[in-house]
């Protein structure tokens, strides 16, 4: 690992997670030296824990933040929005492997849903033809199932139970993936044991992160400088507007300046807009490229929901990998459904523990220990769709909260779009007709959980006045800072966000790689 | 805390076998399971007392509401039949008191081993091998589904209807519900 001198004019990249640290070996692999800032501390797979609130304790961000808005999120977890993590690897680490790539029209949302009232729709500048290439590249590091000879995952309980009930409703567009983890031993990772635990960080290595694959392998370009337990506060810049500097809090509070020849911020979309917002300054007031007035808006968590069912026979839907089964059918766009843009329909499955904070949060009596009752009886599924941008919906700076720094913590407004509302009954009518058709007994309706899907905070658009980068994720307003995480998604799509921004990242260190090798950065 | 020293000071009551057992009560009566052993909620009791008595704030809420169960009209809580005591919870759920109970049962309860092998959960699982040879694909009371994507001559279909009728959702809005799925065009699906 190389120390890179914190005078030297360096590529800072801005949290290790997917964005980030693909970002990050990408560069480092063609020779360019590298600092990562990461807020949280490397944690390796030996410290992971079988056990969900053990795990979520140890690595998930928990320093405060705030929500407002009429979503559900607010009265329920007030100060846990959502569910990132604060480590190195970033949430790839607790996230379960679910990589469909976006249909073509979604990167056109604009264009082919027409306007939607309270919507802040708006088309991608880049389309499906452009980012193909990169789709294979992030299926080819990430190892997805299904994908480049990969092969699929064997049915589990959970499965089983979905995929029987998709054939009897009619759907014919589902299977085991595709899905980032190893089904056979694959890239020097092992095949999966199937042991269950997969938002609680994969042991075993199975799993693709970007603790297990990029960071290591940038480590051994020998061009990676790693700096774990370092909170980046502010990006300054000099007077010709160009970013100079990261200033950032190492664990003991003390502040460390890293001179900057690019900086590429990958924080997830309610760290990256906070920071930009802590940023500001005399020449960029309402925060670092701002002037569209658009950072910290149009957030995005996709429109989700779960529901629960439960069998007069056995499931035991906890064994095995989480998420290995996704229904296509749904993801189309389709008005006579009564709504915009489509969703998926994917296995999911909590511990107890879990499941019975987040089944129905605040409720209590039989109604509620019914669910938990059927535990070993139940199969699950998660409905997880486009959900509309809204200006409203906004990551903004709360004035009377702060971090142990002393800094601002971001408040997180929501509402839903009723566009979102309408997919989420759809999703819930699906699911349950779908479990019906194999003898279900009962299921249960489960909202929206803390957001695992965070988008759209720093949106890419061809003109500079509608968002904030353009389509390299380069900001408008400066000429070398770049947003390399799910913030820069234009719209959302209903596919699971991580592949798309990881083939975003790897376009953006070809990009980045080019202009520095043509001195035009 | 500490609390000073006066015949009436408040700190024995929590500690007494009489708050206790009534907080095993409200939690048994809040939480109702038949499989569960005493044990799993006279534990997730002790945490929540000893949770209380880290701030002024719960343990106020806890001893207050605690002792003032027998106050109401019913009579001693302890007395109360299932329903009649869940009536009673149900009376008081918007307290602080209640709130604090119900939120941390639902953290500790749930949290405990006995609890999860009662409800037939196995929990940890990498250092046994995980589930590869233990039951992740035992169900049987289904058949062996397809775990490839559909390669039959159905087109998938990106915008538009399907053209074949799939379990008939009802539909989602009034102005969607004229357009009955039966009635679809399949522009986009066809057959090869
Ligand atoms: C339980 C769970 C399941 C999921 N399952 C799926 C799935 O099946 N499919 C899918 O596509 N997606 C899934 N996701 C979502 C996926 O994890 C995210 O989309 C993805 O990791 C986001 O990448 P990112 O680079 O934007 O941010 P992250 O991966 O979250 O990385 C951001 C990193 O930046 C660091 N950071 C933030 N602020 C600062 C700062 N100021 N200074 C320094 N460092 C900072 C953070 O600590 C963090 O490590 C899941 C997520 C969770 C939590």
């Amino acid at each position: 690992m190389s120390a890179i001198d914190h005078d030297e004019e360096a590529v800072v990249i801005i949290g290790s997670g997917a964005g980030g640290g693909t970002l990050a070996y990408e560069l480092t692999a063609r020779g360019i030296p590298v600092v990562v800032l990461e807020a949280g501390p490397h944690i390796t797979n030996a410290e992971y824990v079988n056990d969900e609130w053990a795990a979520f304790s140890q690595m998930a961000w928990l320093d405060p933040r705030t929500t407002s808005g009429s979503w559900r999120i607010a009265r329920d977890f007030p100060n846990l929005p959502a569910w990132i993590v604060k480590a190195v690897g970033g949430s790839t680490t607790h996230w379960s492997g679910a990589t469909p790539r976006f249909l073509a029209h979604e990167f056109q949302a604009r264009s082919t849903y027409g306007g939607i009232d309270g919507a802040n729709l708006l088309d991608w500048p880049i389309t499906l033809a452009e980012l193909a290439p990169y789709y294979d590249r992030a299926e080819i590091a990430m190892g997805s199932t299904h994908r480049h000879g990969r092969a699929a995952l064997p049915a589990n309980n959970n499965y089983k139970v979905f995929a029987n009930g998709a054939a009897r409703v009619g759907y014919n567009f589902y299977a085991t993936g595709p899905y980032a983890t190893n089904a056979e031993p694959y890239d020097g990772r092992p095949a999966s044991v199937q042991d269950g635990f997969n938002f609680q960080g994969d042991k075993s290595g199975a799993k693709w992160s970007t603790l297990v694959r990029e960071i290591p392998r940038a480590e051994a370009t020998g061009h990676l400088d790693l700096r774990p337990l370092s909170q980046a506060v502010q990006i300054t810049h000099d007077r010709t507007g160009r970013a100079d500097a990261v200033l950032y809090l190492d664990a003991a509070g003390g502040m460390h300046r890293q001179r900057a020849r690019i900086v590429c911020v990958a924080g997830n979309s309610i760290e990256t807009p906070r920071l930009l917002l802590l940023s500001a300054s005399s020449l960029f007031p309402d925060g670092l490229a701002n002037s569209s007035g658009q950072v910290g808006r149009n957030y995005m968590r996709h429109t989700t929901g779960s529901v629960y069912a439960q069998f007069p026979d056995p499931v035991h839907s906890y064994r095995g990998e989480t998420m290995a089964g996704i229904i296509a059918d749904e993801a189309r766009h389709d008005e006579r459904r009564g709504f915009a843009g489509g969703y998926y329909l994917e296995t999911l499955s909590l511990g107890p523990a879990f499941l019975a904070a987040f089944a129905d949060p605040g409720s209590w009596g039989r109604d509620f220990t019914s669910i938990l009752d059927g535990y070993a009886h139940t199969a699950g599924l998660w409905i997880v769709g486009e959900d509309m941008p809204q200006e409203t919906n906004r990551i903004t700076l709360n004035g009377s909260v702060t971090d142990a720094a002393g800094l601002p913590v971001a408040n997180v407004n929501f509402d839903d779009h009723p566009n979102d509302v309408a997919m989420r009954d759809h999703g819930y009518r699906q699911a349950e007709l779908l479990y019906d058709a194999v003898g279900s007994i009962s299921a249960h309706r489960t909202p929206p959980y803390p957001s695992t899907h965070n988008l759209g905070t720093s949106r890419m658009s061809a003109r500079p006045e509608d968002g904030v980068v353009n389509k390299f994720g380069r900001a408008h307003d400066v000429p070398n800072l770049f947003v390399s995480d799910g913030s820069v998604f234009t719209t959302g799509a209903a596919a699971n966000p991580t592949l798309t921004i990881v083939a975003l990242a790897i376009r953006q260190a070809d990009h980045i790689a080019e202009q520095l090798a043509n001195r035009s950065l | 805390m500490t609390f000073l020293e006066t015949s009436e000071a408040p700190s024995g009551f929590l500690d007494s076998p009489q708050a206790r057992a009534l907080l095993v009560r409200v939690i048994r009566v809040a939480f109702p399971h038949a499989q569960l052993p005493d044990t799993a909620y006279e534990k997730t009791a002790d945490a929540l007392i000893a949770l209380a008595e880290k701030t002024p704030r719960h343990f106020l809420a806890l001893s207050s509401g605690l002792a003032s169960l027998d106050t109401l009209p019913a009579g001693a809580f302890l007395d109360l039949n299932a329903m009649d005591a869940t009536a009673r919870l149900r009376a008081i759920e918007q307290t602080e008191f209640f709130g604090f109970v119900r939120a941390n049962t639902v953290l500790t309860l749930y949290n405990l081993p006995e609890v999860w092998q009662a409800l037939g959960y196995e929990g940890a699982s990498f250092d046994k091998g995980g589930y590869l040879h233990r039951g992740f694909n035992d169900l049987d009371w289904l058949p062996e589904p397809r775990i490839e994507e559909y390669t039959g001559e159905l087109r998938y279909v990106e915008i538009g209807p399907l053209t074949r009728q799939v379990g008939a959702a009802t539909p989602a809005t009034p102005a969607a519900a004229s357009a009955a799925p039966e009635s679809a065009s399949g522009r986009d699906e066809v057959t090869k």
